[in-house]
């Protein structure tokens, strides 16, 4: 009887193949299921993209309410120096205002008057308490 | 380079990416013969290894470092093989033997098998014997693994490898020299 024996024969092996560029795309495959690249090459996701874009929006809102604030600030700064100037210095008397006023300013003064002249007015009929506002 | 310092390269989210592709170009091949001599068929294979390197991604932290990356690696590509044909076989409703013999018996139109007489008549004979010697035989036969690694893999003593190794070629030459 013939005999056969395995570790003294020529090497058999399985016979198993795999399709051409099997293991290549095999790489491909689990690395895309895995997030991961076979290079080097950082790849910045969409979410971390959002994020950043998130953080700049609200540096540069940050940046122009402050910036704003402050033209704001300093707007009010100037009025009250203005008006501090002209409260501590009495000898402006009120002709030296007068001439700094133009016709405009006239006429829309004039029209302040009469509003508040015509709302006296009302309140004095409407009003039961005259006393009042004839001692304030 | 030294497994500890590859297994911290591993764990680094900075190294990772560089050292999980060499792990991948180290192991796809090997660890593919060893899917594929137990699972047979090619598409099966590819499930199971993607599904292999996946758990190892996703366990890395786990890794103790107890035993060699190499026996952790091969423990779950076993492990998932071998749950993969017993489930598979559950699903047909049939025995995980008679699957295997089915699945051999149709090698020879298989595209990605291109065995001769000789190789199918092998798979035949490997089929004969137990589950616990066919895996034996076929790391120790075809994939060429030490003994010493394959008692880490398999958790079995050094000494009772060798001698269901031993009693599997016995088996099997006897049915080579069969018609």
């Amino acid at each position: 009887m013939k005999e056969f024996k395995l570790n003294e024969n020529s090497k058999i092996t399985s016979g198993f193949t795999t399709p051409e560029g099997y293991f290549d795309q095999f790489t491909i495959e689990l690395n895309n299921k895995l997030n991961l690249t076979n290079t080097e090459i950082k790849v910045v996701s969409i979410q971390t993209k959002r994020v950043l874009t998130l953080v700049a929006a609200i540096v540069v809102v940050a940046l122009s309410v402050s910036v704003y604030s402050k033209i704001i600030i300093s707007n009010s700064e100037e009025n009250n120096t203005t008006e501090n100037y002209i409260t501590n210095h009495s000898e402006i008397c009120q002709y030296d205002l007068i001439a700094l006023l133009d016709k405009n300013d006239i006429e829309n003064l004039s029209i302040e008057l009469n509003n508040n002249n015509s709302k006296n007015d009302d309140e004095f009929v409407n009003s039961n308490d005259l006393y009042n506002y004839l001692t304030e | 380079m030294e497994e500890k310092e590859f297994i911290l390269q591993l764990l680094n989210p900075k190294t990772q990416n560089n050292a999980f592709q060499k792990l991948l170009s180290d192991y796809k091949r090997p660890l593919y013969n060893h899917i594929r001599n137990i699972v047979l068929d090619h598409d099966d294979s590819n499930d199971v290894l993607q599904n292999t390197f996946i758990k190892v991604f996703q366990n890395l932290n786990k890794f103790k470092g107890e035993s060699k990356l190499y026996s952790w690696i091969y423990r779950i590509a076993t492990n998932e093989s071998i749950t993969f044909i017993n489930k598979k076989a559950k699903l047909g409703g049939t025995t995980t033997s008679v699957l295997k013999s089915k699945m051999v018996d149709n090698l020879e139109a298989d595209s990605n098998f291109d065995g001769n007489e000789i190789q199918i008549k092998l798979q035949k004979a490997i089929l004969t014997l137990p589950e616990k010697q066919q895996l034996v035989f076929k790391m120790r036969y075809f994939e060429e693994i030490k003994y010493e690694e394959m008692s880490i893999i398999l958790g079995t003593s050094v000494g009772a490898l060798k001698a269901s190794y031993h009693l599997a070629v016995k088996k099997i030459e006897i049915l080579m020299i069969k018609d």
